[in-house]
């Protein structure tokens, strides 16, 4: 599961969940893909992602220091920063770990890169 | 629109998982008609409902190259499985998730959605059955589709306003005996307008596929 994958999981369609969002991301086993750095769509699609959910996925990821905690201004310009966040989101795949709904406290487990999030009947 | 090598998935696999048919074809002979509006959508996030094998997917995914997300979604863990790998194989860049239809997704976030829905007319019975024995006969819910083969378009189409964003689009692949008219027509009541964007005879069925966007666009 990369990192932009992350940033559109929500826990709502859990019965009596009003955001399920962010998930809280737990990592046991990552790897790093390389992939094509498109910096135009990367510029394109940061209004589509939700910034906070973003950086606390680099803060798992141990990429914080490479990513401002609040989202600047003139981006466009910035390609060492497109880079950046283009690492983060399509070049770490999450092999092993966990999400968990930060209301419930549901953990829905990601296996051999895929995120579990089948709820049971009595959960919807 | 190149179609994806299969040739890694096995016969052991298509016992579990749904193998491309003459439906799977028809829904990429669509994408590939329409690639001109999609290219100047520019998609930024592509879901296929209930991806199978994944090789509809996988065709958009590498057709976009790396100018989108491109996600897969399946309730059997077999076809969640071959979806990750028909992308790996054809170098496609593309995540599954294991989730009911586009439950697992923030909302209104998808821009192109695809859905080759269980169409197959059943007894409700038999498309009902198939939670408990999801375990044991995965396929089944890949075609068993209930009354008129529509409960589980039915569902999409009441949930369609959540998932798609606000340029988004549907495409959407129906049989005959899915009622496609009246199907058009609730959608236009839900503030969508559709049209049948290909049709095609099969051997033994006549298929569609409907192209679904907002009637505010």
């Amino acid at each position: 599961m990369k990192l932009s994958t992350y940033n559109f999981l929500t826990s709502m369609a859990i019965k009596g969940v009003k955001v399920g969002y962010p998930l809280k991301l737990t990592i046991t086993k990552q790897n790093v893909v390389e992939s094509e750095f498109n910096p135009v769509f990367i510029e394109k699609l940061l209004p589509k992602l939700d910034w906070a959910a973003l950086y606390g996925a680099a803060q798992v990821a141990e990429c914080a220091e490479d990513i401002p905690p609040a989202q600047p201004d003139n981006i466009a310009d910035n390609e060492a920063l497109l880079q950046k966040l283009h690492h983060l989101l399509f070049e770490i795949d999450v092999l092993e770990g966990q999400l968990e709904c930060p209301e419930t406290g549901r953990v829905f487990p990601i296996t051999d890169g895929i995120p579990n999030m089948l709820l049971n009947e009595d959960e919807v | 629109m190149e179609t994806p090598h299969t040739q890694h998935l096995s016969a052991a696999d298509f016992e579990h998982v749904y193998e491309p048919a003459e439906d799977s074809f028809l829904l990429l002979d669509a994408l590939e008609a329409d690639l001109p509006f999609l290219d100047s959508l520019q998609p930024r996030l592509c879901v296929e409902l209930g991806s199978g094998s994944g090789v509809i997917i996988t065709a958009l995914a590498k057709r976009l190259a790396h100018s989108s997300i491109c996600l897969a979604t399946d309730i059997n863990p077999h076809a969640c499985d071959a979806t990750k790998r028909t992308a790996c194989h054809n170098g496609a860049r593309l995540d599954s998730v294991r989730c009911n239809l586009a439950d697992a997704l923030r909302p209104r976030s998808v821009d192109v959605l695809l859905f080759n829905p269980p169409y197959v007319v059943t007894s409700d019975e038999e498309q009902q059955q198939s939670s408990e024995v999801l375990v044991d006969n995965p396929l089944v819910y890949s075609w068993a589709g209930g009354k008129d083969g529509r409960r589980v378009t039915d569902i999409l189409l009441q949930q369609l306003d959540d998932i798609l964003s606000p340029r988004g689009v549907l495409y959407l692949l129906l049989l005959r005996e899915n009622k496609p008219d009246e199907i058009i027509e609730q959608l236009v009541k839900l503030g969508f307008k559709a049209v049948k964007c290909m049709e095609r005879r099969i051997p033994g069925e006549y298929l569609y596929i409907l192209k679904v966007t907002r009637s505010s666009n």
